[in-house]
């Protein structure tokens, strides 16, 4: 025996002692959990359930109805409310990530009072003891500064004002400029409804009006109806701006227009428009005439670049009425920007639009509104120390206002400010006292916003316990009751918001009492009643005078509104952040847009820094090159950049506003965002752009389909499309078998015949195909298709549906909603920028953007547009490529033709994803859901908001769109809970529920009766990348072309 | 001899990571006396010798994918006057009374990643006992059945072609 290794026997066991206990240590017991029961039961909540509360969306003016989702008493999800007439059931991108608002990690804890420098938590009641004091010395000088509000809201600060000052209500985007202009030339100064539903054509002077402009998701569903149009000269969309929106992605036509030369073009418009028409302009023709009678289109081509046949066509075409000029947004924000809607408004004046397409029966309320003149006026009153307390609530003007307004300077020296903020934002930062607000999804509350609809807000849930927040009516009741006034008011907030209802009730109430009245409008989410426009007539001609940009530099800065923060009070969300911009696909910070030619020039390229320079101020951002924009404009969002907010918000990218030069549009006292020069130099700086689609060219792959509008009318096929439907319901062809005898030629008799792996084309008389192998998709011809596995085991057998979709992307605008209902809906972790530059995000469904026709070399005047957008997703293919690669059968086609994912059979081999085509499978690379790990991405409470009906992916496993399976099981469950079968159009899945344009019909495919078996056997449909015989469940419809530059138009 | 300890030492470390592995996949969590809880409910004299429905109490196992654990509330349904001098009664009312939730202790677990919906089985006419075990006989609960995936599927097997109630072998309707 050796002596290099000896064991003695005593060793040895406990070796392997060891060794089994450590197995049992790696599987021992976790500790027990514990259930908690409730003490009391309550009534109407059972747990597992889910329950719908109906609110109103406060993330901007528009005021949609929503429907609060709540599980367990956690808020998990939000749906536009069908039944309110903003909105019809649609949500925006920012509506559904208002959850995250509520529960946003950075929230503020409780009361705090500032010392020195840090802030210090206090109870409520030292607070408002504290603040009572204040005011009580401050009475006729304390500034109540808000946000828009409206209803209660806005009658409670009016009456605390009336006592200790002043109630300031501002937004930093007031559509100054629409409303002056409205006012002058119609009488009312008001944000008109816009009807484009009914209207032949839109044209866009610069109005965001899908994004952000007056109420974007009712926009949106009118702008379905009137792209739906079929004929050939109505459903045309144009839009006029020197860089191409998310809005203006959109059109069939781009106007490059010269910055600054709107207002000459819809002039110029006017001016052929009333001439061609001896009848146009009515009784105000003669003064009409006379205020465009400098404007000819040969006159105008200088200011606008258009050419003076391409105006005369415009104008024409305009002139089939009904048609609709929208001009709005923060590109109406500028110096000169009354006199442009003054002259949109004389435009559609003319063309006799107004009463038709452009409606004050439920104009947007923006009563009270401050405009920025009234804002620095009360800048100038807090700087020669007018105010002793000032009280901030839902504005951030530290942020949202430019630094030459000197808020912030002022600000300072208002002696008490105290902030109602629900998270501590850069206003918040300056006070002295942080009174943190309930957030909208925990509070009740009213808006009012348009004539005619009485929204109302009620808490989906309690009140976040981690944070010690007050209704923000309530805090203001008692500061002023601590301060020994309000005598008047009720204690509680809920109290005043009801008594605010009485006069509601006396007109709805149709003899119910109050409390039924109250109950039954908090079900619906409001009251709402049709108002009559009041009289509108044109009240006079202002005089036009063509403004160039003004201040240094040669290129015209163009500053936009981000469509996901808005003004950036969506930049703490970081579904927002993660979600792309829909124009660059950029994401997580700022970038600035410019044309290939000026980049080159500069010599940069996608990622370089540059300096944008303005008279006032210079900022250093990532270059994103883009044809959609002209060689002499640069362009930059609002909305990022904040130095505080949130750790999701601040320190990402730059505020934009900093550039603002000092200046005004003077008629209507709004902020000048636009009518201003920038320089542009190379950057030094290092910079980085998180592109989350950095190509978008198709390669000729026929991703994203078209047909010409005439090529549809006259019933053909589009370049592309190879198949027509197969077969009609009850044909033994129908649905979804291949088809034999006619239509199909068998090419070659191997078709009939049965091969190794394959069968023939054609099915013998009486076969019925099974529910999941129905599809719409027709195989190219010649190709017999591969052997069906066994169909007749198993579930396989009784299965009744086949889950599929149907995408109209004639319909689909690119908002993105979908995107973050399905983040909301399905758990999936934000990743944040670094990983999603490495193609590693986690999204879904993502929209792809092409670019097939986009500004050019020097996008000036009239031009085709042809950008498209693809929501793409898994496409549950029939035949599905990931299925047959998988080792383990983690991914399989279930007996509902759901291409599946199970989890717990994934080891991550990610052949999977590798085999997929559509490039829709998301690797869970890191734990997103582990809290020790950097990259988890549910910090309390914003674990608050998973789904429970969907687990939470661990690292490892591959994961990707289930058509909202836990949807679907729901509706199934709903409609045995009943005994009858699923109806159609009861199961949504996410996207589909959210889409504001309904683009996308979810649905079942062995349903013949149903919508989305009419669309996917109907016309325009294709398949993406069908050459692959896939046979998605996923079909798409063409977008309808309707490009009118062509010569065929002439 | 040193091949020999080096074999046995090879094979006792598979064995034990055989062990390991199959222990990973093999966690019985609910012992077959089950777990001492906050107060000792009987479900022997409540629904074996007094025969109360399940769903009396656990209601929302024929309304909800989940059979809720009763409130405390629903105890003191009866027994703000019955048993009110027995010890365990005394403890029920003192939680009643303070308004503390009792932490009974979890008896039933399902491996991860799997849902269950209790409305399905008990409308499709399921006693709660195929699953649960003879609960009426149960002083203390405990997990009668593995509740693992082969024992889900060999009723569902055996279901698929039930007239009234097909079950499914469908993947996705308890994993996703």
């Amino acid at each position: 025996m050796s002596d290099s290794v000896v064991f003695s026997r005593r060793d040895f066991l406990k070796l392997v002692g060891l060794g089994v206990a450590g197995a049992a240590a790696g599987c021992a017991k976790p500790p027990a959990d514990k259930l908690l029961p409730y003490v009391i039961a309550p009534e109407d909540i059972l747990p597992g359930v889910p329950y719908m509360y109906a609110s109103t969306c406060r993330e901007c003016p528009a005021g949609c109805g929503i429907l609060v989702k709540s599980r367990e008493g956690r808020a998990i999800k939000i749906e536009g409310n069908p039944n309110q007439p903003i909105g019809s059931g649609g949500l925006c991108a920012r509506g559904h990530a208002s959850l995250q608002g509520l529960y946003d990690p950075d929230r503020i804890k409780s009361p705090m009072i500032k010392s020195g420098t840090a802030w210090k938590a206090v109870t409520w009641d030292e607070a408002l003891a504290t603040l009572g004091a204040k005011l009580g010395a401050a009475k006729g000088k304390t500034l109540l500064l808000t946000g828009l509000e409206t209803g209660a809201m806005a009658k409670l600060a009016g009456e605390f004002a009336s006592v200790y000052g002043k109630h300031l209500m501002w937004e930093p985007f007031g559509y100054e400029a629409v409303r002056a202009a409205n006012a002058k030339t119609f009488g009312i100064g008001e944000v008109p409804r816009y009807d484009i539903g009914a209207a032949n054509g839109v044209i866009s002077f610069g109005a965001d009006f899908l994004e952000t402009f007056g109420s974007p998701v009712a926009q949106q569903r009118g702008y379905a109806a009137l792209r739906a149009k079929r004929s050939d000269n109505a459903g045309w969309f144009v839009a006029v701006e020197p860089r191409l929106s998310l809005t203006g992605a959109n059109a069939d036509e781009w106007v490059a227009i010269k910055p600054g030369g709107e207002m000459a073009l819809a002039l110029g418009m006017a001016n052929v428009l009333l001439q061609a028409n001896p009848a146009a302009g009515g009784a105000d023709r003669g003064a009409l005439l006379s205020a465009v009678a400098a404007f000819t289109p040969e006159a105008v081509q200088a200011q606008t670049d258009v050419k003076p046949e391409d105006l005369k066509k415009l104008a024409l075409r305009f002139a089939q009425g009904p048609t609709v000029a929208i001009a709005g947004g923060i590109s109406t924000q500028g110096a000169g920007a009354t006199a442009l809607v003054a002259a949109v408004n004389l435009l559609n004046h003319a063309a006799g639009n107004i009463g038709k397409t452009v409606l004050f029966d439920r104009p947007l309320n923006l009563d009270g509104l401050a405009t920025f003149a009234e804002f620095t006026q009360a800048v100038k009153a807090m700087n020669a120390g007018q105010y002793e307390v000032a009280i901030v609530h839902g504005a951030n003007p530290a942020y949202s206002s430019p630094k030459w307004a000197t808020f912030s300077e002022a600000f300072a020296k208002v002696p008490f400010k105290v902030s109602l903020a629900t998270t501590l934002d850069e206003t918040a930062e300056l006070c002295d006292m942080l009174l943190p607000s309930s957030h909208a999804i925990e509070s009740f509350g009213d808006a009012q916003p348009s004539r005619g609809i009485y929204a109302l807000q009620q808490p989906a849930m309690q009140k976040l316990p981690m944070f010690d927040s007050r209704p923000a009516g309530g805090t203001l009741i008692a500061a002023a009751k601590a301060a020994g006034a309000g005598a008047a008011w009720p204690a509680e907030w809920y109290d005043y918001l009801t008594a605010t209802w009485a006069p509601l009730h006396a007109r709805f109430g149709n003899g119910r009492d109050f409390e039924k009245f109250w109950q039954e409008s908090l079900q619906a989410g409001g009251v709402w009643e049709d108002v009559a426009s009041p009289a509108v007539r044109w009240n006079g001609t202002p005089a036009f005078a063509p403004l160039a940009p003004q201040g240094a530099g040669e290129f015209a800065l163009i500053l936009t509104p981000s469509h996901h923060f808005y003004d950036g009070r969506g930049a703490n969300k970081p579904w927002l952040q993660e979600v792309p911009d829909m124009v660059s696909k950029t994401v997580w910070g700022s970038w600035a847009e410019v044309h290939p030619e000026t980049a080159a020039k500069l010599g940069v390229k996608n990622g370089d820094a540059i300096t944008i320079k303005t008279d006032e101020s210079s900022v250093d951002v990532p270059v994103y090159v883009y044809a959609g924009i002209r060689k002499d404009a640069v362009s930059i969002a609002l909305g990022q950049g904040h130095t505080s907010y949130g750790r999701y918000a601040a320190g990402r990218g730059v505020n934009a506003l900093a550039l603002v030069p000092q200046g005004m549009d003077t008629v209507a006292g709004a902020l000048a965002y636009q009518g201003n020069n920038a320089r542009l130099t190379r950057g030094s700086k290092a910079m980085e752009l998180f592109l989350q689609q950095a190509e978008k060219d198709q390669h000729g792959r026929n991703i994203a389909q078209v047909i010409p509008v005439a090529a549809l009318l006259a019933g053909g096929k589009a370049e592309g499309e190879k198949h027509i439907a197969a077969g009609k319901p009850g044909e033994k062809d129908y649905p979804g078998h291949y088809p034999a005898g006619d239509g199909v030629e068998v090419q070659d008799p191997s078709q009939t015949k049965l091969g190794k792996h394959t069968e023939p084309l054609a099915r013998p008389d009486g076969y019925q195909t099974p529910a999941h192998a129905i599809t719409a998709f027709v195989p190219e011809l010649g190709v017999r298709h591969p052997k069906s596995n066994p169909i007749d085991v198993g579930s396989y057998k009784n299965a009744k549906h086949r889950w599929a979709m149907a995408i109209d992307l004639n319909a689909c605008t690119g908002c993105a909603a979908c995107v973050v209902a399905c983040y909301s809906e399905n758990n999936i972790p934000v990743v944040g920028p670094d990983l999603i530059r490495r193609g590693r995000e986690m999204a879904w469904i993502r929209i792809d953007r092409f670019e097939e026709k986009l500004g050019g070399a020097a996008p000036a005047g009239l031009q085709a547009n042809d950008v498209r957008f693809v929501p793409m997703m898994c496409q549950h293919c029939g035949d599905a490529p990931c299925e047959m690669v998988c080792p383990v059968y983690a991914t399989y086609h279930n007996p509902e033709g759901l291409n599946a994912q199970v989890y717990n059979r994934c080891v991550g081999t990610r052949y999977c994803s590798n085999n997929c085509p559509y490039k829709v499978r998301a690797f869970n690379w890191f734990d997103y859901s582990a809290p020790e790990k950097t990259t988890f991405a549910f910090p309390e409470p914003l674990n608050w908001q998973l789904n429970p009906d969907v687990t939470v992916r661990s690292k490892g496993v591959m994961e990707k769109c289930t058509m909202c399976i836990q949807r679907i099981l729901e509706g199934k469950g709903n409609a045995k809970d009943e005994n009858r079968e699923v109806r159609d159009g009861e199961i949504q899945t996410a996207c589909a529920q959210s889409c504001p344009t309904q683009a996308i019909t979810f649905g079942d495919l062995a349903d013949v009766n149903s919508k989305v078996h009419e669309k996917s056997f109907g016309e325009r449909k294709y398949w993406v990348l069908e050459e692959l015989n896939t046979k998605p469940g996923v079909t798409y419809l063409q977008k309808i072309q309707r490009d009118q530059t062509s010569e065929a138009h002439a | 001899m040193k091949k020999l300890i080096a074999a046995v030492l090879v094979l006792t470390s598979l064995i034990a990571a055989t062990v390991a592995f199959t222990q990973s996949f093999n966690v019985q969590l609910g012992d077959t006396k089950g777990p001492v809880q906050p107060i000792n409910y009987s479900h022997k004299i409540h629904a074996g010798k007094l025969k109360m429905k399940c769903l009396y109490c656990h209601y929302g196992a024929a309304k909800s994918q989940w059979a809720n654990i009763p409130a405390v509330s629903t105890c003191m349904g009866c027994h703000k006057i019955a048993m009110t001098d027995k010890p365990e009664i005394i403890k029920l009312t003192g939680y009643y009374d303070r308004g503390e939730q009792p932490k009974w202790v979890k008896v039933h677990y399902l491996p991860d990643h799997v849902k269950f919906n209790h409305k399905r089985h008990v409308q499709a006419g399921y006693q709660c006992q195929e699953c649960h075990g003879p609960i009426q006989e149960m002083d203390r609960v405990y997990q009668y059945n593995s509740l693992k995936m082969g024992w889900c599927i060999s009723c569902h097997r055996k279901n698929l072609d039930n007239p009234t109630h097909p079950a499914t072998m469908d993947c996705l309707a308890c994993h996703h």
